[in-house]
């Protein structure tokens, strides 16, 4: 076993190869650390006000302790820059907050743990939330308003045994979130279980099932949710769709739905259209809103995005059109 | 694409398997199926049963490389790069390069888990094979 490690290291010092620094995926300083980070930035244009905004800043480093266990750290500053050309006022927030911290114990196909402060493992746009990677300047309710979109806990991970392509994860936080005032829904307990099954190289699909209570008003939430998805490079089709119960304040039961589907057609691989539509209906707060959006994505490199798209929505008022320019690098 | 993968799918069958993948002849790997090679080298799959996993590419613009990431990755050398950038941001890096079969060979004999592609005339007794493309 020495011998082996003395091998890797050996091996690893003076024979691999790896270009320094590649954008879009990061310095690679050595196996232990790699080191990157994104910003994007937008313009929206509604009824009643002008914005630009240089929304996200982003550092991130990660990499691999040894064979066993790796990590990753995120700082991020949301709202890094705003200004609202209707009124003149000019606003920021330079603080940076945890995003992810979270390390990985791999230990066999059927079971690992990742554990600290991460991405809610719960379908596809949650977990590629940054503007970068999203083939859409703006985001889904769904993906805003019905589960938190981080867990500070520990998830158990793997390939179901027997079951080709087809991997889960086993969720729970019984604990307030690692940054309170940077999470979507500040929560003292979130438990959950997804699974997710590649089908073929085009086909995917996958659901899950959890429970949080919030940790103002002790709202306890259960959802049910379920994604699918179609790529095959010139076409990508992709839904979600989720429906919660939430228990309130003197036992009143009540039902959020939510649900929306988005096609992306490539005509090159810089170029695409993307179409997408939403249904969100929250019956406690009598909130329903449904929305389609055209738009438009160039990347001269896929980590470039430049995107525009208008929204139309049932709340007027909500319309709006806007540009976003992002990097990941 | 789809056409392309075709043709050279076919062309692997027609001509027989031209490259093997490779493991250290100590390891207790054996055969592997398509999934598990694309998840190994995809970086989605860390470990087969409970032994860790090191994938190894040939750098560069080999045919072999081209091969490979076409029949059992399923993609192209661009949608690759667009695939690893995603990973960059999950703290995920493209597996080790080596710069020739060679060293692929010997990094497989000398360092346990890992895993790469060698023509399948250069596989012998030093080595075990667990896949064939």
């Amino acid at each position: 076993m020495r011998l082996h490690a003395l091998g890797l290291s050996v091996l690893l010092a003076v024979s691999l190869h790896a270009e320094p620094y590649v954008l879009g995926q990061g310095y690679h300083v050595d196996d232990i650390l790699n080191i990157g980070g994104y910003f994007s930035s937008d313009f929206t244009m509604q009824e009643s006000q002008d914005t630009a905004r240089l929304d996200d800043v982003a550092v991130m480093a990660y990499g691999d302790i040894n064979p066993m266990f790796s990590y990753l750290v995120e700082l991020e500053a949301v709202g890094f820059y705003s200004k609202n050309f209707t009124n003149g006022e000019e606003s920021g927030d330079r603080k940076f907050h945890i995003e992810r911290l979270f390390g990985d114990l791999w230990l066999s196909d059927a079971y690992n743990i990742r554990f600290g402060k991460q991405i809610t493992p719960v379908g596809y746009w949650n977990k590629e939330p940054i503007n970068v990677l999203r083939d859409s300047s703006s985001n889904p309710l769904y993906s805003k308003l019905l589960f938190p979109k981080f867990l500070t806990g520990i998830d158990i991970n793997g390939f179901i045994p027997g079951m080709e392509a087809t991997s889960y994860h086993l969720f729970g936080q019984k604990n307030r979130d690692l940054d309170q005032g940077y999470i979507n829904i500040p929560n003292t307990h979130f438990f959950g279980l997804a699974v997710e099954k590649e089908i073929s190289n085009d086909w995917a699909a996958g659901g899950s099932v959890g429970e949080y209570i919030t940790a103002v008003g002790d709202q306890r939430t259960r959802y049910v949710q379920a994604n699918v998805k179609y790529d095959d490079t010139t076409w990508q089709v992709m839904s979600e769709a989720l429906v919660a119960k939430s228990t309130y304040a003197q036992n009143v039961d009540d039902y959020t739905l939510s649900g929306y589907a988005q096609g992306m057609y490539r005509y090159t691989p810089q170029h695409a259209f993307i179409a997408r539509v939403e249904h969100f209906k929250d019956h406690h707060t009598q909130y329903e809103d449904n929305s389609g959006v055209l738009g438009y994505s160039y990347r001269p490199l896929y980590c470039v995005s430049l995107k525009g798209e208008y929204q139309w929505h049932s709340q007027h008022d909500e319309n709006r059109a806007l540009i976003s320019f992002s990097v990941l690098f | 694409m789809k056409a392309l993968m075709i043709a050279i799918g076919l062309s692997v069958t027609l001509m027989g398997s031209q490259y093997t993948l490779i493991v250290s002849k100590k390891s207790d790997l054996g055969t592997l199926s398509m999934q598990q090679v694309k998840e190994i080298f995809l970086q989605k799959r860390h470990t087969v049963g409970s032994q860790r996993v090191i994938p190894l590419n040939l750098l560069g613009q080999h045919e072999s490389r081209g091969l490979f990431e076409f029949t059992v990755l399923g993609m192209d050398r661009e949608h690759l790069n667009n695939y690893w950038v995603k990973k960059h941001y999950e703290g995920v890096s493209p597996p080790l390069t080596q710069g020739s079969f060679e060293s692929i060979k010997v990094f497989v004999q000398t360092v346990e888990g890992s895993i790469g592609y060698v023509p399948s005339s250069m596989v012998d007794k030093t080595v075990k094979a667990v896949y064939e493309f």
